[in-house]
């Protein structure tokens, strides 16, 4: 399988971004959710440790796959009919958007808290403002909403490539697939 | 002016020198500072208390005889409203049947770098534990003073954290204590 995107297909490291994000996020929001519901413990505390390095990573895969899409080129859309493909084309804006959003509000919300963070136990991650109790609330309300809009244009994502896998039977989940 | 006024002017000095019994210090709260710095998983957290007080005696050759500080544990600031809210549990300061610290010491040392050691008791959340403060004193214009010092308190050892926190896993056991209080003098006369 070639390194690189053609006009036709996806190369294996955008397709192994894909998918590994896909994984990350699919753990990420119930992490988040789960160490938000919890009292302050030392698990809430290990668990919000896991949430903050697993959205740093996901943060450094979106660089990356952004920095490949820049670098290379992206296949051609298999949907002919105009709004479908503007449509998915916004939704894959926002999701790209949102996969800012969230790790940035989030970094904030952290820093915002005058929580110190070492990703995976390892590695220091600055803090990007000074303590402040009403920019840490507006941060996580910024982040709470974002987390929602993801998970509605999710549905969107992976429904649209359900219908075009078991109903028009076309190529496109097939062709992210190895 | 006469001679006569220079000369009583002269001999009041004199008499209240002679009868100075020392010089009490009290601590301006608008110019003094004391933080405190856990660790979470070896990193600091910076809080500051925003009560506190400080009364530091010398006596007529300028040595120290007794240091008493007290601090409002509730004015505690993390920069966080939510951990502000967690220490005041019973897991932590238990703030409502512990609502202040004191600090006093009436023994002085010079230990071998030059450094002044307030050896003391440190009474918090109902336990007295010894501790020992190192100062620098500096002297400011205006008849005021500058007191700095930096120590480690154990938190094990008055139960701040108790609990599932108690190992020092996350939240160190060792907490850093600093301190820069401006000093305002009034003379004890006998």
């Amino acid at each position: 399988m070639p390194l690189e995107n053609t006009a036709q297909h996806w190369g294996w490291l955008s397709k192994t971004l894909h998918w590994l994000t896909a994984l990350l996020i699919f753990v990420q929001i119930p992490l988040g959710f789960y160490a938000e519901s919890l009292k302050l413990s030392p698990l809430k505390m290990d668990v919000f440790v896991w949430h903050k390095s697993l959205g740093m990573l996901v943060f450094m895969l979106l660089i990356l796959r952004l920095l490949w899409r820049i670098k290379g080129t992206i296949p051609e859309a298999l949907e002919s009919k105009r709004v479908q493909a503007g449509l998915a084309r916004a939704a894959h804006g926002l999701l790209y958007g949102l996969m800012v959003l969230l790790p940035i509000s989030g970094w904030i919300t952290s820093s915002a808290a005058n929580i110190p963070v070492k990703l995976f136990w390892l590695i220091p991650l600055p803090a990007l403002v000074g303590p402040d109790d009403a920019l840490k609330s507006l941060a996580a309300e910024v982040h709470e909403i974002s987390v929602f809009v993801l998970l509605l244009i999710l549905i969107l994502h992976i429904g649209a490539a359900l219908r075009h896998h078991l109903m028009l039977r076309d190529n496109v989940l097939r062709r992210m697939w190895f | 002016m006469s001679k006569v006024t220079i000369s009583i002017t002269a001999l009041f000095c004199l008499l209240n020198t002679a009868f100075v019994w020392g010089t009490d210090w009290q601590s301006s709260p608008t110019d003094s500072h004391l933080y405190f710095a856990p660790s979470y998983e070896g990193m600091p957290i910076n809080g500051h208390f925003k009560q506190f007080s400080v009364s530091y005696q010398t006596d007529q050759q300028s040595q120290p005889s007794r240091l008493k500080v007290k601090v409002a544990i509730a004015s505690a600031d993390m920069g966080n409203s939510d951990i502000n809210e967690a220490i005041r549990a019973v897991d932590w300061f238990n703030i409502a049947n512990f609502p202040e610290a004191i600090f006093i010491s009436e023994e002085f040392v010079t230990d071998t770098q030059g450094k002044l050691l307030a050896i003391g008791t440190l009474q918090l959340k109902g336990f007295v534990q010894p501790v020992t403060v190192p100062i620098s004193w500096q002297s400011l214009p205006g008849g005021k003073a500058k007191m700095t010092g930096e120590l480690l308190v154990g938190r094990n050892d008055f139960s701040i954290g108790s609990g599932e926190w108690a190992s020092g896993e996350q939240i160190g056991l060792a907490v850093k204590i600093w301190f820069d209080v401006v000093f305002i003098a009034s003379e004890i006369d006998l």
